[in-house]
């Protein structure tokens, strides 16, 4: 497996794919950063305590931990599903604590979501999945249709277009999401197990392209149990436990190294 | 603006039968709770007109002196119909007392035995019709002081026992409509509910992918309403094919009420139309909320 690392020149080849270059709007050096971030549920629950995370953009980040050990809750303060009991969660520059309403769907557009079960609509083909978020974000239709086919070609998916998730394998399915996620033009994708769902070959051909994706500029943080995939491709590993960041190093492996 | 509401309409057009069983569900739920209010309002209708009807039995007699001479009938029955109480007054002469009396017999099947009489034993009379049954007692008042009125029959007591009847009616009547409308008003909400509980997924899908509330919320709003909307035509269509025997019944029942079924028809279209459609709307956002951005 040849992957270039990410370098100047991709910023052309995603501004070639996407149609426009992309300048830094602010002055935050990092797509994602949290500062101090402690989160404690209604309940009592403490599920992230002093966090703190910079991801600078172009990252592929992998965060692994034990269940339980925050790693959902990270990514729930990310898209502002839920707010951080103290400290600071910003997305491109922005602090989503100070968001409005109105801002929030803004922010979640710049972030491409892929879960470990898919979540297609069942009733709706993988050309209309992926067409359906552009809809639902009020984008015209004249632009609706060159974008869906640009992100069903990049992940491979043009043939299947008309098919129904019922008729497609788990990693079909797995990269209509990732087409989906895409579609918005995101700086952040964020892939919650993605390959939880699929057995050692299918993940990999997930993770592939998801590295490409990466490569194109975008950034990429992976939660994942998938020791194999983490320790083979040495790229930065965050371990969560407990609420805890507990290790945070470029080119680690899944499991602690002593 | 327009392409929003064409989006919204679209969606809800394509979420009511992509869901179909749900919405049927829900619509199903929606004829049967509008039959149920309307059943109640046109009985409520009906027992509010009964009881109308009653009150107007309610009237002041007055019998007068058999030397009073018509002049001076028709200066007293200008002072009283005068009165503000008073909505009309009407002149029975001792011929016309008797004649009544004689046509009662008849109609009851009776022997007439007035005709073994030398005179004429009624008196004249008038009789005042109230605008309320309960200024009763102001007209008594007012007539017992005039010396031409020789008396006033005093039904005071039964006018009050019939008041106190009717007002009681009148009261169940409303309430027992409230219960029936905060029935029907969870139980549609509730099956609304359920036909967006259903689409929670894809509600879920549409706040990942960054869709603002609006895009979120009207469509949903929409589907509802049309909910209502095939709800209100449905339960109508039902209403209108029993309208006939029911009307039938309804006129055998009150007998002699002058119950307009005009305007009631009229009143219940528009009840089943707003309640289908209102809940329908209020129904879905209310349950859409739960998913919009905290």
């Amino acid at each position: 497996m040849i992957l270039a690392p990410p370098g100047a020149h991709n910023r052309t080849l995603r501004s070639r794919l996407f149609g426009r270059a992309r300048g830094r709007s602010t002055v935050e050096p990092a797509v994602l950063a949290l500062r101090d971030v402690t989160k404690t549920y209604p309940n009592g629950k403490s599920a992230l305590k002093d966090v703190d995370l910079v991801i600078p953009e172009g990252d592929f980040v992998f965060l692994v931990g034990p269940s339980g050990a925050g790693k959902s809750t990270l990514i729930k303060l990310l898209i502002r599903d839920e707010l951080a009991t103290r400290g600071q969660v910003v997305i491109d520059g922005q602090d989503l604590a100070r968001l409005s309403r109105r801002q929030v769907p803004k922010i979640r557009r710049k972030i491409g979501i892929v879960f470990q079960d898919f979540k297609l609509l069942p009733s709706k083909n993988v050309w209309e999945n992926v067409a359906f978020a552009l809809e639902v974000t009020g984008t015209p239709h004249r632009k609706i249709r060159p974008a869906v086919d640009r992100v069903l070609a990049l992940v491979g998916l043009s043939a299947q277009a008309r098919q129904l998730p019922g008729q497609l394998s788990g990693g079909e399915q797995q990269r209509t999401a990732i087409a989906r996620a895409l579609v918005h033009d995101p700086r952040l994708i964020i892939a919650d197990e993605p390959t939880g769902n699929l057995d050692p070959l299918i993940s990999w051909e997930i993770l592939q392209l998801l590295l490409r994706i990466n490569e194109l500029g975008v950034t990429v943080l992976m939660a994942t149990h998938n020791a194999d995939v983490v320790t083979a491709l040495r790229k930065r590993v965050v371990a969560l436990e407990e609420g805890r960041v507990i290790r945070d190093e470029v080119g680690g492996t899944y499991h602690r190294t002593h | 603006m327009i392409s929003f509401v064409a989006f919204s309409l679209k969606r809800a057009w394509e979420g009511f039968w992509r869901n179909a069983v749900m919405s049927l569900a829900a619509t199903a739920t929606m004829v049967l709770m509008l039959l149920l209010l309307a059943g109640f309002w046109v009985i409520n209708t009906g027992l509010l007109a009964g009881l109308e009807f009653t009150e107007k039995k309610v009237n002041v007699v007055a019998d007068l002196y058999d030397n009073v001479t018509p002049g001076q009938v028709k200066d007293l029955r200008a002072r009283i119909a005068a009165m503000p109480e008073v909505s009309e007054v009407v002149f029975v002469s001792r011929e016309d007392a008797l004649k009544r009396f004689r046509d009662n017999r008849r109609a009851q099947g009776e022997e007439d035995l007035t005709r073994f009489l030398d005179t004429n034993p009624f008196h004249q009379s008038l009789e005042i019709a109230l605008t309320d049954a309960t200024l009763y007692s102001s007209v008594y008042d007012r007539l017992v002081v005039e010396p031409t009125v020789q008396l006033v029959k005093n039904q005071q007591d039964l006018v009050e026992r019939v008041l106190t009847v009717t007002n009681f009616l009148r009261t169940a009547g409303g309430v027992i409509l409230a219960v029936i409308g905060v029935i029907v008003l969870f139980i549609i909400v509730n099956a609304i509910r359920l036909a967006v509980v259903a689409r929670a997924e894809e509600i879920d899908i549409m706040r990942l992918v960054g869709a603002s509330d609006a895009f979120i919320r009207w469509p949903f709003v929409f589907e509802g309403a049309l909910v209502g909307l095939f709800g209100a035509a449905l339960a109508l269509v039902v209403l209108a094919l029993g309208a006939e025997p029911l009307g039938g019944f309804m006129y055998d029942f009150f007998r002699v009420l002058p119950l307009t079924f005009g305007s009631l028809s009229r009143d219940v279209a528009l009840l089943v139309f707003g309640t289908g459609v209102g809940l329908g709307i209020v129904g879905s956002w209310v349950s859409v909320r739960t998913y919009l951005i905290k």
